[in-house]
């Protein structure tokens, strides 16, 4: 198993009140799966993306990464765990602006302390995996929207990270783009990649093999996209 | 991750990000370099000051000890000197004979009075009797003629060497050799002049008349006390031809041996304490205000730096999800800082070295500047970007990632 969630509880204190985002979540993800997380707004679908991405740690409960217990490491190890197991790509793609497409690639390898050499060898061949080695030297206001979320996909990919998290991927593309985009994804899938993708769009979710739907900070329903997604 | 790899990531950012502002980064440079061009101005001139000091305190002799009735700098009881025992030739005699670590030993008198030549008259001019001794002792030299002589002192002789502003200024057309001056009233021939020695704290030594001890002492009925100058081998046996001279002189005054010593050992050393007294409130203030100046630097640059932490709270937010440590930020930051400082150290350092040189061109300070104060001049900004960096540099770090990635 990569992901084991054990009763996850996620509490927000906002002045007097506790706003309860999880409230025991337990799903396990294996090697390789492509699960979608759906849910109503304000469900909790993206405090449980930064719980597994390491971003943010639960209240309560269990949560072990790759055969890791991540629910009590403290603020380094966690970086060290981002840095190496997980590969972020978000709905605002949150690129570096002044930095080149490739430098952004670069960066996880940075933190990583790869050498120079070896760091951009492996930035070109991730920015080929998502086709856009051409522009490695442009900067990302000099790209198109899909284009863009192709550099932070390629980002994620560079540091050949166990599991790949995406936050609503094509919230900001038009349909075409956010099409290619989840070509891509269905690319990576069947290359063995682990993807964990949240998504409103129902559609999406019945083309994921699997789906988590949640409500209120609860799991309702874990099966089959396409079930999942119609429910 | 190692702190070679921090290092130099962070010191990439800084550049870019300084770069990518530029307008910011020059003001708060030059905020910064105000601050340590102003600092280094300030301690370019005490320098000078005290420079020119110690060269006037050479003029009077740095290994010579003088014994009077008072000390120089007198502390108590103005009433306790003055009723002390004169200083006699017999004294001058046994130190003379006795000591040990004197090279040259010279007595002399001396009173101000009113001098003329040719209907030019000049007031309140040191005259001062002595023998021929004297000029080792004070460190004088000969620039026309010649000094007094042993023979000068014998024969009574109405003869006077004069120091280098008294011979300008009576004798601005003519040589002064030969002519005869007159010392309150009576003639006596100008037979050699004095290099010009300068002033020592507002004492001009250039306006005096030397003239032999026992003409002086035969002008003067009144009965006076000698000063004796001991010009010691050299300076490291001053303390030592000290405490000699103190024997010497209890035992020749019959000082009981119950009382303290009834005279005073002065020498040049004194006379740095009265310049310290007189100057090191002021250097105080001087030097306060340069720090002040440069903590609004600091504080120029803790300001850009909270700016530049708010503006770039987004990319926090992402350097930290891709793995950046808190210490990989903090190192970023203040990397930013203490390179804008240092820029704007080393600006203020060459503007604070300019400034003191012109102050000592258009003004009759001195501003000498030490070599060390270039790299204190870099390295003083350097730390005060450390230190008002460090707290934007610990907010920056401590954002929560989650929220920094969501900020506008
Ligand atoms: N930092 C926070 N402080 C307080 N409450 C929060 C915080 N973050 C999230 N919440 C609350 O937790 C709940 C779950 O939020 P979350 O962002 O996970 O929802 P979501 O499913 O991602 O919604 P959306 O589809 O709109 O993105 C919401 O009620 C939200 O208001
Ligand atoms: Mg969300």
């Amino acid at each position: 198993m990569l992901i084991q969630l054990t009763d996850i509880h996620r509490t927000y204190q906002v002045g007097q009140e506790k706003v309860h985002a999880l409230q025991g979540v337990s799903i396990g993800i294996e090697k390789g799966e492509w699960v979608a997380i759906i849910g109503q707004s304000g469900s909790g679908k993206s405090t449980l993306m930064n719980v597994i991405g390491c971003l943010d740690t639960p209240t309560s409960g269990r949560y072990m990464l790759n055969g890791k217990d991540v629910s009590h490491m403290v603020d380094d190890e966690l970086a060290d765990i981002r840095n190496r197991e997980i590969g972020f790509i978000f709905q605002n793609f949150q690129l570096l602006p002044r930095e080149t497409a490739l430098a952004n690639v670069e960066l996880p390898l940075v933190y990583r302390g790869v050498g120079a050499k070896e760091r951009r060898a492996k930035a070109i061949e991730a920015l080929k995996a998502v086709r856009l080695e051409e522009r490695m030297s442009h900067k990302p206001n000099e790209l198109s929207g899909g284009q863009r979320q192709r550099v932070a996909i390629a980002r994620a990919l560079a540091g050949e990270p166990s599991l790949l998290l995406a936050d609503e991927p094509t919230g900001n593309l038009d349909s075409a783009t956010g099409e290619e985009i989840v070509k891509l994804f269905e690319t990576l899938h069947g290359q063995g990649h682990t993807l964990v993708l949240v998504t409103h769009e129902p559609k999406l979710a019945a083309r994921c093999p699997r789906a988590v739907r949640l409500s209120d900070g609860h799991v309702v329903a874990d099966g089959p996209g396409a079930q999942v997604a119609r429910a | 991750m190692s702190f070679r790899v921090d290092f130099i990531e962070g010191s990439r950012i800084a550049l870019r990000s300084l770069s990518a502002h530029r307008l910011r980064t020059v003001l708060t440079t030059v905020g910064v370099g105000i601050g340590v061009a102003t600092l280094l101005a300030i301690l370019g001139i005490i320098q000078g000051l005290n420079t020119s000091f110690e060269k006037q305190l050479e003029t009077i002799g740095p290994s010579s000890l003088y014994v009077s009735k008072r000390p120089w700098v007198q502390m108590g009881n103005w009433w306790e000197f003055r009723n002390r025992k004169n200083i006699t030739m017999e004294q001058v005699e046994a130190v003379r004979a006795q000591s040990t670590f004197a090279e040259a030993v010279a007595p002399w008198m001396s009173n101000e009075e009113d001098i003329s030549f040719n209907g030019i008259d000049l007031s309140a001019v040191d005259i001062t009797g002595t023998t021929p001794e004297y000029a080792q002792v004070g460190g004088y030299d000969v620039t026309q003629g010649r000094f007094l002589t042993g023979s000068d002192d014998d024969n009574l002789a109405s003869v006077a060497v004069i120091g280098a502003d008294v011979a300008s200024t009576l004798f601005p057309h003519s040589s002064p050799l030969g002519a005869r001056i007159r010392v309150n009233g009576r003639p006596f021939a100008v037979v050699g002049v004095l290099a010009a020695k300068g002033k020592v704290l507002d004492e001009n030594q250039d306006l005096t008349v030397l003239i032999p001890l026992k003409t002086f002492r035969a002008l003067h009925n009144g009965y006076r006390s000698h000063t004796i100058g001991v010009k010691v081998r050299s300076p490291e046996l001053l303390d030592a031809a000290e405490d000699e001279l103190v024997g010497i002189l209890r035992r020749a005054r019959q000082t009981p041996p119950s009382k303290p010593d009834d005279f005073a050992i002065n020498r040049a050393e004194q006379l740095a304490g009265v310049y310290n007294q007189l100057t090191g409130a002021l250097y105080g203030v001087a030097v306060a205000i340069g720090f002040i100046t440069l903590l609004v630097g600091g504080i120029g640059i803790m300001n850009i730096m909270l700016v530049s932490v708010r503006e770039r709270t987004r990319e926090i937010g992402v350097r930290r999800a891709l793995g950046a440590k808190k210490r990989t930020i903090v190192l970023q930051f203040i990397l930013e800082a203490v390179v804008v400082s240092a820029v704007g150290g080393l600006l203020g350092t060459i503007v604070g070295l300019l400034g003191a040189k012109v102050v000592s061109w258009v003004t009759p300070l001195a501003a000498t500047v030490k070599a060390s104060t270039v790299f204190f001049g870099v390295g003083f900004a350097a730390a005060v970007g450390l230190v008002f960096g460090i707290w934007p540099a610990a907010r920056a770090a401590n954002l929560d990632p989650v929220e920094a990635l969501r900020h506008e």
